[in-house]
């Protein structure tokens, strides 16, 4: 199996330097255990967030040179309409940049392929050509997708946590770098600001219904309050025995 | 010219109560120099104050108000609180969607905030538009959090995003909503890129500003911000637009939503495997049980919240006391909650404690002190010993589960 994973131009969110993302990590791992041959592509000027990806499981990296203020959509197709990978793979959003998730789907549409998202396993499926993978859903809640090769996933921040930082491999890897074409990126849709923190709604709680009466209940017998516990529960929802 | 000196003799005269044979003094008397009645204003006000208007008015001219409220005090209708009127969107000048996403069947704080923006959005300018709330039509609220219409195009857990997508993208060909809004969250994130990128339409993904004119988003790690008017689809943070709270609107079931049943060949097989609580960490889980200096059987706890099927949480005092691991502890230096529900267990309620529950929908307190924080802080208090209430709890369940 061939998958390739897409590595992106992402900064620290604290420092703002140049790192490889915890989903690109983490989608890395997820590769790799998935076994079969693995290869980075990164689009877009060479960091060294891009070194460091060969430090956390991967043994080789493309990097496909555009300019700087390129988009890198058009070289990402290119590339991979140009050789067939059963999967790839790509973190939700991107880290530091405009981080809008929407790469993995642009592509997606490009190759007019499936694309699941927010992964936290994948494993081979049952018949040969398909895998399961595992979403994150609320509250600890998982759906399993059986889907055909080839697709695309992108990973959840719930993934298992990336291999641990090797030094070494990273200096050892190899970046091979082709020229790609560098089609200049649409910005006029948005204005551009510098960023004025705005702070979130505080959540009150609301006015708990039916009056107090209802609310408080003084030394009631523990029969009468393990009902009362339990009719709650169920008013509003929450578990219902 | 000098204050009028003080004679404490006169005054304690003047409010001396007469006819005891003891002295007694009557201290809330006015003992005004002047022998000047006091004014009382609320008296005063009480007199001009004309019955009968909508809203508070007095006639200053105090030569019919005294006429007036003796004429209308007697005979005055007991105005009963009207029910609010439903308001009613018969030919919407345009739409707006609000895709929803309504766990278990209810509308949850982030529904009611995407409900809310969308309610801002359909009222801005000349007004006139219409919600479309995109969810099932059994969900409650829909009319009081602001949704004219309802367009229920079924609620499968299994069905893949990807046909789901289709049938909005129908519902979409087919109504042309100015404005589609979805949480950032989960399937709706996902749903939202997939229009966009079916429709070829402009985006902002994960708003942390919305009015009618402008959104805004972070880009560049917060270190920028992009904006322009709100673009045709709009993914919504949670807590950043404020829940709608004026006159119910219709929820309208609109009947004839579009119809998608096509198979996606790519997906084999779709389950969903509900989260197991007790494996759960305290910040996923939605229902947490949390034990405090109240409980003194940790074994009887841990089986409560395995019977309850709840996950298990502590107060730092017994966290502190190795009675339940570290990662147990909720409030501010432990785990702050997010889940639906709280039920503490003979806790309190420390400042730091309540920080941490402070995401959470609904308390349920049992403890001995009528007094105390968590009391005030609950939607259901029970004012017991926690050690008796748990064997009852555990009872009741197993009766109730042992009769389904």
């Amino acid at each position: 199996m061939k998958t390739a994973v897409l590595l992106s131009n992402s900064r620290n969110p604290v420092s703002g330097r140049s790192a490889l993302a915890r989903l690109e990590s983490q989608a890395i791992g997820l590769a790799t255990h998935l076994g079969g041959s693995v290869i980075g592509i990164h689009a877009g000027e060479r960091t060294e967030a891009t070194r460091e990806a060969l430090g956390v499981g991967l043994s080789a990296v493309e990097c496909l040179e555009t300019s700087a203020d390129a988009d890198p959509i058009p070289a990402l197709i290119d590339r991979l309409k140009a050789e067939e990978f059963d999967l790839i793979l790509a973190g939700r959003r991107g880290q530091g940049g405009l981080d809008t998730g929407l790469v993995p789907y642009l592509i997606a549409k490009a190759l007019d392929r499936p694309i699941i998202a927010d992964a936290v396993a994948i494993a081979a499926g049952s018949e040969a050509g398909t895998i399961r993978v595992d979403q994150a859903l609320k509250k600890g809640a998982r759906r399993r997708v059986t889907v055909r090769l080839p697709a695309i996933v992108t990973v959840h921040p719930l993934a298992p946590a990336p291999a641990v930082f090797v030094y070494g491999a990273a200096r050892r890897g190899n970046i091979r770098s082709v020229p790609a074409n560098s089609e200049l990126a649409d910005t006029s849709v948005w204005a551009e600001r510098p960023y004025r923190n705005r702070p979130r709604l505080m959540r009150t709680t609301e006015a708990s219904t039916g009056d107090t009466s209802e609310k408080l209940h003084v030394q009631p017998e523990p029969a009468e309050a393990a009902r009362l516990i339990l009719d709650y529960l169920e008013r509003n929802g929450i578990r219902s025995f | 010219m000098s204050r009028a000196r003080r004679d404490p003799r006169a005054e304690r005269e003047a409010k001396t109560v007469v006819g005891n044979s003891r002295r007694r003094l009557d201290l809330a008397a006015s003992a005004s120099l002047s022998r000047r009645l006091r004014r009382d204003p609320r008296a005063e006000l009480d007199v001009i104050e004309v019955f009968g208007a909508p809203r508070k008015r007095y006639d200053r001219t105090q030569t019919t108000a005294f006429v007036s409220r003796m004429a209308n005090r007697s005979d005055a209708p007991a105005t009963k609180p009207k029910a609010p009127q439903v308001r009613i969107v018969e030919t919407p000048a345009f739409h707006v969607f609000a895709i929803l996403q309504t766990p278990k069947g209810r509308l949850s704080r982030f529904d009611r905030q995407i409900l809310g923006a969308a309610r801002m959005l359909a009222d801005a300018g000349s007004g006139g538009g219409a919600v479309f709330a995109l969810a099932s039509s059994t969900t409650a609220d829909l009319g009081s959090a602001g949704a004219d219409r309802v367009l229920d195009l079924g609620d499968d857990p299994n069905l893949p995003a990807s046909i789901r997508a289709e049938g909005v993208r129908a519902a979409i060909e087919e109504l042309q909503p100015r404005h589609v809004l979805l949480a950032e969250d989960d399937d709706s994130a996902d749903l939202a890129r997939r229009l966009a990128v079916s429709l070829g339409e402009s985006i902002m993904t994960d708003a942390v500003y919305m009015s009618a004119k402008q959104v805004a988003r972070r880009k560049n790690g917060s270190r920028a911000e992009e904006f322009g008017e709100p673009p045709r689809i709009i993914t919504l943070g949670e807590d950043r637009a404020a829940n709608y709270a004026g006159a119910p609107c219709e929820a309208r079931a609109i009947e004839d939503g579009p119809a998608v049943d096509r198979d996606d060949p790519a997906i084999l097989s779709v389950e969903t495997i509900p989260g197991d609580p007790s494996q759960l960490s305290l910040s996923e889980t939605d229902f947490v049980i949390s034990a405090g200096n109240g409980v003194t059987d940790i074994d009887v706890f841990k089986n409560l919240a395995e019977v309850m099927t709840a996950t298990p949480g502590a107060s730092r005092v017994i966290c502190d006391a190795g009675l339940m691991p570290r990662s147990a502890q909720v409030g501010a230096s432990g785990t702050v909650l997010s889940s639906d529900c709280y039920l503490a267990l003979g806790i309190a309620g420390a400042p730091q404690h309540l920080q941490g529950i402070a995401g959470c929908d609904h308390v349920i307190a049992v403890n001995t002190d009528l007094h105390a924080k968590m009391v005030e802080r609950s939607g259901l208090a029970i004012i017991q010993d926690a050690q008796l209430v748990m064997p009852a709890l555990k009872q009741l369940i197993e009766e109730r589960r042992g009769k389904a």
